[in-house]
């Protein structure tokens, strides 16, 4: 069969040919929103219209059927019409008020997920992992099945002073936000990479592998035309990797996960920040990461118990102090908390005020 | 000067720096107009041509893309040759 | 089709959350593909290490972005994705879609590829997860002639992305979804052939709320806010604490500038000390509304860790207007494209570049004045460039001073 002739540069279809009349008819004139519960919210217009949503979880891995499925539903309650959220959930546009209640009940009989709104946690950002990247040190979606089995509630009905973005990132390349969420998980090398030198003679570019280098660990090794590493240098970042595929980084049993706490993007109250470390090394264990999962449940409990209402992690935080927070939290204090990096300046304490 | 000349310099441009440099599209364009006293602009519409037909073609690799000359491997999967 | 034994990844089809395992086996129940995606997935998981390789040379012709080579190390044992390539789609603007829509590009997936997405990837795309070479022009053929576009990939414009803004949110400051459909259209030699000394990400937020974390990880942070007072409706603010609302307490007390105050009666803003947080206003979404005179912030760098630790976007341009055709907006990211032209080495990003170069470079370069919008604090050390520009007008502002016998600072 042939083919129809390719169009370039056409860029993405117009936005508002997808949209229901009632954003057409109301677009850029809402006047506030109510969250009714953590799966629904109405939009109301300031012409008095209004748009309920409903959001459902989505595990970013979908099925061309699952996403069928989910048309069905949207083309049964919402003339066709639903939307993503940049954290990978489903929104169904419900128009008209009389379908809430089916399009929800119909949703928790064909076992969607509704949740995911206000002051909880909602779906997790994450990277590809071994599903598809070359460079993963685990497995992203694994992570997040593991850790939102034992946090579903916060997504569906439990309630937290404010709320909380959990994000995975499988290398610290951190594609995704990971770096500025209120709880992350890293996965990090631990090793010196070793160097297949005849490969890197032919497969690299030598300046870029040098350059590739935060740490200024890779020198030129003459004899060898290949690079050497100073090992007291190394921070394991993996970037050489990145450039050079024979500077092998991935070791099985040295791999594993670090995790980072108090991020945000917003600068509500608060200006946004990154996310901090305070466990640098959980051994990488798939299928089910338990000692992972336990830990992060830990701290979104002791967040839980102890913020007040509105504060985000990072907020609830610098508050109380971060030595506070490894009291608080019992979790032990170890050098790889304190930064020898790029950021030593602006985190050493200079002062003799702080809590014991 | 014709764009078939122009076309040609471009190529022997990127033929000089296989196996020794990846080019990147802004070091071609520096390049030849550099040594052929043109504007920018013109090489870029040169080598954009040549491009769109397969005689050179944007490549990936170390973490940053490149301009290279194709292989006949690309070239076969493109239909440009049998 | 073979069938894997997958001990490990059944486990995580267990539990509440949606099983991403669930969906690869219920691809690959009719796709080959996927079928030993989930069987190369179990080998992983049980050995602990990946085995994709980096990506390799493919592409649509013309084009060098959008497509992301993928092959396996063990395709040998694992033949359905020995070639696994990702191809990208610009996803539309706020990821609003028609299940027409969808259910076409589901079509022209399940006929050329694997049947798994990501919806949507990181920064936006519609992913379409595995296929091989020999699929990609005809993939690109289906897809464009039915109006959809390859997104970004490589050293070009990343495909840019907004929150959803004005088509559902009331703090919408700035057509969000307008500028990033209008930039879409304007840089698209910029999206699919890579021109630049590595990726640029442009994300638009409507307020501060930033639900597209632009801040965080975007070359461009377009943040909407906006210049006048606060909008308040004492009515609405009444309804708040007659529904329980402890206003002095949750509002007036967490707001950053004490610049708010409540007696049981109206609510007050000292708005020429507010800084256009967003916290009351989302908090009393019914009684406060921005100012207003909209636009927004421009900010400049954001990057994750890679190469010498993260970067948060910086203050460059405290407020722009802006309405289409977004001609000043154009003009400026067109300068700074520019200066990163002239300035980067391979595989630096613009936020690096500026550390390297100093801010002062890269403000004259785009024609803006300094401002202490653009700064949490000055200058702690003494050691600065002064040019000789700079010292001869200190002089001349000094000599006026002696005429006129007046100070100026």
């Amino acid at each position: 069969m042939a083919l129809p002739e390719r169009k370039t540069d056409i860029g993405p279809p117009h936005y508002k040919q997808f949209m229901p009349p009632v954003i057409v008819n109301n677009y850029g004139k809402w006047k506030y929103h109510e969250v009714l519960s953590p799966s629904a919210m109405v939009h109301v217009a300031d012409s008095g219209d209004k748009l309920w949503t409903v959001r459902v979880a989505s595990p970013r891995i979908l099925a061309t059927d699952s996403i069928r499925e989910i048309c069905d539903i949207s083309d049964k309650y919402c003339d066709g019409h639903l939307r993503f959220t940049t954290r990978n959930n489903v929104e169904f546009l419900v128009s008209d008020e009389k379908n809430l209640e089916p399009i929800q009940a119909e949703l928790k009989e064909k076992g969607f997920l509704t949740g995911g709104i206000g002051a909880g946690i909602s779906n997790v950002v994450h990277t590809q992992g071994w599903v598809h990247c070359h460079g993963a040190a685990t497995d992203a979606s694994g992570l997040v099945k593991a850790m939102m089995d034992e946090l579903v509630d916060y997504f569906t009905t439990k309630r937290l002073p404010n709320k909380l973005r959990l994000a995975v990132a499988c290398c610290v390349n951190m594609c995704g936000a990971v770096h500025c969420s209120d709880i992350a998980l890293v996965a990090v090398h631990t090793k010196v990479p070793t160097i297949d030198h005849e490969k890197v003679k032919n497969m690299c570019e030598l300046p870029t592998v040098i350059s590739s280098c935060p740490t200024r660990a890779i020198s030129p090794d003459p004899a060898k035309k290949s690079v050497k590493i100073k090992e007291d240098k190394c921070m394991y970042c993996g970037n050489c990797f990145t450039v050079c595929p024979p500077i092998n980084i991935k070791d099985p049993d040295r791999d594993g996960i670090a995790i980072v706490v108090g991020g945000k993007v917003s600068s509500l109250r608060t200006n946004p920040k990154f996310s901090k470390l305070v466990i640098p090394y959980i051994s990488n264990e798939p299928p089910r990461w338990p000692k992972v999962v336990a830990a992060v449940k830990h701290i979104v409990e002791v967040y839980a118990d102890n913020a007040r209402k509105h504060e985000r992690v990072g907020e609830w935080i610098e508050r109380i102090g971060w030595e506070s927070f490894f009291k608080l939290t019992g979790i032990e204090f170890s050098y790889q908390c304190i930064d020898d990096f790029t950021f030593m300046r602006d985190t050493l304490r200079t002062s003799s005020t702080f809590k014991w | 000067m014709e764009l078939t000349e122009l076309q040609d310099k471009i190529f022997a441009f990127v033929e000089a720096a296989k196996g020794k440099k990846k080019l990147k599209e802004k070091d071609i364009l520096k390049g030849v107009s550099a040594a052929e006293g043109l504007e920018k602009d013109e090489v870029k519409k040169a080598m954009r041509a040549m491009i769109d037909v397969g005689r050179l073609m944007y490549s990936y690799g170390g973490g940053a893309s490149s301009v290279e000359i194709p292989s006949e491997e690309y070239l076969r999967e493109k239909g440009l040759i049998k | 089709m073979k069938k894997y034994d997958t001990p490990l990844l059944d486990e995580l089809e267990k539990g509440p959350w949606p099983s991403f395992v669930t969906e690869m086996k219920k691809a690959g129940q009719k796709n080959e593909m996927a079928n030993d995606a989930v069987g190369h997935l179990e080998k992983c998981f049980k050995t602990r290490i990946g085995y994709w390789k980096h990506g390799g040379i493919v592409g649509v012709l013309g084009y060098g972005g959008g497509v992301i080579g993928r092959y396996s190390e063990i395709g040998d044992e694992f033949p359905g994705v020995a070639h696994f390539h990702t191809v990208r789609l610009n996803q539309p603007s706020g990821f609003f879609y028609t299940t027409k829509a969808l259910r076409e590009i589901c079509d022209i997936w399940d006929k050329y590829g694997s049947g798994l997405t990501n919806m949507h990837g990181s920064t936006g795309d519609i992913v379409l997860l595995g296929t091989n070479t020999a699929a990609l022009e005809p993939i690109f053929a289906e897809y464009s002639s039915r109006g959809w576009d390859l997104g970004g990939s490589g050293s070009d414009l990343r495909t840019p992305s907004c929150c959803v803004g004005p088509g559902r949110c009331e703090w919408a400051n700035y057509d969000t979804l307008d500028v990033i459909y209008n930039l879409t259209q304007e840089y698209q030699d910029e999206l699919h052939r890579p021109m630049f000394a590595y990726k640029f990400k442009i994300k638009a937020a409507g307020c501060a709320c930033d639900c597209v974390a632009s801040l965080a990880r975007a070359d461009m942070s377009i943040i909407g806010t906006w210049k006048g007072d606060i909008q308040i409706d004492q009515a609405e603010v009444k309804n708040y604490a007659a529904n329980g609302m402890d206003i002095n307490s949750e509002i007036v007390g967490m707001c950053p500038t004490e610049c708010m105050s409540y007696d049981g009666g109206e609510l007050k803003i000292d708005n020429a000390n507010c800084k256009r947080c967003m916290h009351c206003i989302t908090k009393m979404t019914k009684a406060l509304q921005p100012g207003a005179e909209r636009g927004a912030t421009i900010c400049i760098g954001s990057k994750a860790p890679i190469v010498v630790g993260s970067l948060l976007s910086w203050v460059v341009v405290p407020f722009i207007k802006l309405e289409p055709p977004y001609t000043e907006l154009k003009e400026l990211i067109r300068k700074i494209w520019d200066w990163w032209d002239d300035n980067a080495k391979p595989r630096e990003r613009i936020g690096e570049v500026i550390e390297m170069k100093g801010m002062r470079s890269f403000l004259e370069a785009i024609g803006i004045d300094p401002q202490p919008q653009q700064i949490k604090e000055p200058r702690k050390d003494p050691f600065m460039f002064y040019t000789d520009e700079d010292i001869a007008k200190f002089k001349a502002n000094e000599a006026e001073e002696k005429k006129t016998g007046v100070y100026k600072f």
